[in-house]
């Protein structure tokens, strides 16, 4: 029971971070049909970003991870102009362009910080709350907490501000959305920014309690796309569910099987799932679907 | 001229090298030497620490005028290739060097697989590839004459660590280790040394460039372990003791090579390492006039404490140069091969001379973290130390 307990807070800390990524990807997905793959170096930059801003300009964690979301929207807005505004309706380009991304921005990283991984140490990492006869750091219960603020947060701005209905309307349909006078392109940079925030956020809150790298991104970004793809592509309340439900079936099966198949059973259980419901756990069943 | 220059030149004349010591006998000529390593990827932190070895090798060789093989006087640079510890590009890259580049000898390689897949190549081409870093055993047991190995493999470095366990009854004993060949390799060769009455606790392997390490933690409380030995390098090490002792567990720590230095110290509290013991090839602090000197030249070339990977290239290209001298070439790599074979050679991290195998038997020393952060050590017996000297 002890070590189901730790295995479900554990679960439920790495899970919280997928569903941060994974919520930034069903949104550019849902409005624009852009998979975007570099979206774990934007995850990998909100780390980095991070510790810059710790380091050298704020002295403040919390101001740092505050400053890491507004650079990373400025810099989802500038990728959106800059790169997928172009690509749009050109999958196999979008998907070489985010591989170019990935390798310009983890070279960089490299170019810029050096091969080692940095640690940043914030209070919270060395903070440790007790239950029972174990012990976790505040960052974890600091991740989950963010994560269902950024939930709450992104829910309330899709359902109750003008910005968020268009959004909405925007991804439900987009020549709709333009003959009733949406702004597109607006509604699109501010879905870049919306989903680069969220995973500069992640970036960020991770950073400290693991290590900085430049892989750092890969494998949340992994995990965050099985979220959407479990939870239904272009789904938001599947992406919480299925990144919540990732991180939480991977820890608790290892108490069953050693870690290093681990994978193999959360993509097990994806498989599974999609031979039941192809469209996911939320997505909407549509023509050709088996 | 530096203090450390000056322990550097003292080094490779205690050697027996004929290098030109005169500036006026500057060498004009120059011996390209082939490097295989990471310098970006994972794996990239132990490339840099191996690649600062070789370079401070030739700098120290090229400042005191370059190196006399016949009657020529060469100077040294090196022709270094990323591999990104990728088995293929591994083996492109040395293809290019010994087919294209035309290097005498290669040098390198941090990942066991990628040296396994570079090791044919050297044999096609009688270019002999010598590792510095690689610790897989089945390695140098191809039969391949071309690959020689300066560093201890993991059977040699497994072997006074399970002693030592024994001697402590630290059963059960459970494992974290890298999902590669050295982390199974060290986790098989471990448990074959260990007698029956040792029990194996928890095993879990994992990915290079994992960083969660709360699964493990949960299963080694499960298993009641006694001791859990960690088999990897310095980053997740650290990752992983933080880990564990946060999770409130005291079992005790069993470390690499990787985890027995003020570098690895810097990542942690004190308070983390506290009584941990690790196998160690190059213990920075321990009271040997060799290691004392590499280390402070190391310091005035790079600004910060010497790495075991370090100390095993630079002698792994220092034993390259007397290999070339002892065969009066600097081209035929077949006749640089044999030299090698037959060289006996004191380097920094103790004598080197390959056994049938072309492997080495430097020395392995066991460390142990005393309270506040300094190390000392406990084996071999005879080198037995206080705290601070380790």
């Amino acid at each position: 029971m002890t070590a189901l307990l730790e295995q479900i807070v554990n679960g439920a800390m790495m899970g919280a971070i997928y569903v941060l990524v994974a919520l930034g990807m069903v949104l550019i997905f849902g409005v624009m049909e852009i998979l975007n793959f570099a979206h774990g170096v934007l995850f990998m930059a909100g780390g980095y970003l991070c510790d810059v801003f710790v380091l050298h300009l704020t002295g403040s964690y919390p101001l740092a991870v505050i400053l890491t979301m507004v650079t990373l929207a400025i810099i989802g807005v500038a990728l959106e102009r800059g790169v997928f505004r172009r690509l749009r309706v050109n999958v196999p380009m979008q998907i070489v362009a985010s591989l170019g991304l990935i390798l310009m921005a983890e070279n960089g990283a490299v170019l810029l910080f050096g091969p080692s991984a940095l640690q940043l140490t914030v209070p919270s990492v060395h903070s440790l709350v007790r239950v029972g006869e174990l012990s976790f750091t505040v960052q974890h219960f600091i991740i989950i907490g963010a994560a269902v603020a950024s939930i709450a947060a992104l829910q309330l701005f899709l359902r109750r501000t003008r910005l968020g209905a268009a959004l909405r309307a925007t991804s439900q349909n987009p020549e709709a959305a333009r003959v009733i006078g949406i702004d597109s392109d607006r509604v699109y940079r501010l879905t870049f920014a919306v989903a680069s925030a969220l995973a500069g956020l992640g970036g960020a809150l991770l950073g400290p309690l693991f290590l900085i790298s430049p892989q750092m991104g890969d494998l949340p970004l992994l995990k965050g796309l099985t979220a959407i793809v479990l939870g239904g592509m272009g789904s938001i309340p599947g992406a919480i569910v299925g990144g919540f439900a990732i991180g939480i079936i991977e820890a608790v099966s290892t108490l069953f099987i050693t870690t290093d198949y681990r994978d193999m059973v959360v993509f097990a259980v994806l498989i599974a799932i999609l031979l039941v419901r192809p469209w996911g756990l939320f997505g909407i069943r549509v023509r050709g679907d088996a | 001229m530096t203090s450390a220059s000056v322990a550097a030149i003292a080094i490779i004349a205690a050697l027996g090298s004929a290098f030109t010591m005169s500036a006026a006998g500057a060498a004009e000529k120059s011996i390209d030497i082939g490097i295989v390593t990471a310098r970006s990827g994972p794996l990239a932190a132990p490339g840099k620490f191996q690649l600062n070895g070789f370079q401070l090798a030739v700098d120290t060789i090229n400042k005191a005028g370059g190196v006399k093989i016949g009657s020529d006087t060469y100077q040294l640079a090196l022709k270094v290739y990323d591999t990104h510890c990728n088995a293929a590009e591994g083996a492109s890259a040395m293809q290019r060097l010994v087919g294209v580049d035309h290097v005498p000898v290669v040098l390198g390689e941090v990942c066991s697989p990628t040296a396994a897949a570079e090791a044919p190549v050297a044999s096609d081409y009688s270019v002999p590839l010598i590792l510095t870093v690689p610790t897989a055993p089945d390695l140098t047991r191809q039969g391949n004459p071309f690959l020689f190995r300066v560093n201890a493999d993991t059977d040699q470095l497994n072997k006074a660590l399970a002693a030592y366990v024994v001697e402590r009854h630290w059963s059960p004993l459970s494992f974290i280790a890298w999902n590669n060949d050295a982390g199974r390799g060290g986790v098989n060769g471990m448990k074959a040394l260990l007698p029956k009455d040792i029990a194996i606790g928890y095993v879990g392997y994992f990915d290079v460039g994992a960083v969660d390490f709360s699964s493990d933690v949960t299963n080694i409380r499960k298993s009641e372990a006694r001791a859990v030995m960690l088999l990897m390098d310095e980053e997740p090490g650290a990752l992983a003791i933080r880990q564990i002792r946060d999770a409130g567990l005291d079992t005790q720590l069993v470390g690499t090579l990787a985890m027995g230095s003020d570098r690895f110290l810097k990542r942690l509290d004190a308070k983390y390492l506290d009584g941990m013991v690790q196998y160690s090839a190059f213990p920075p602090s321990a009271p040997l006039q060799r290691i004392q000197e590499f280390g402070q030249a190391y310091r005035a070339h790079f600004g910060e404490e010497a790495h075991g990977f370090a100390a095993q290239s630079y002698d792994g290209l220092l034993l390259a140069v007397n290999a070339m001298q002892a065969a009066g070439t600097a081209t035929d790599g077949a006749a640089i091969q044999k030299a090698l074979s037959g060289l006996s050679f004191d380097g920094v991290i103790g004598h080197v001379q390959f056994d049938g195998n072309n492997q080495a038997s430097p020395p392995v020393y066991i460390t142990q973290w005393c309270k506040g952060g300094t190390r000392k050590i406990d084996f071999p017996a005879d080198l037995k130390s206080g705290c601070g000297a380790g």
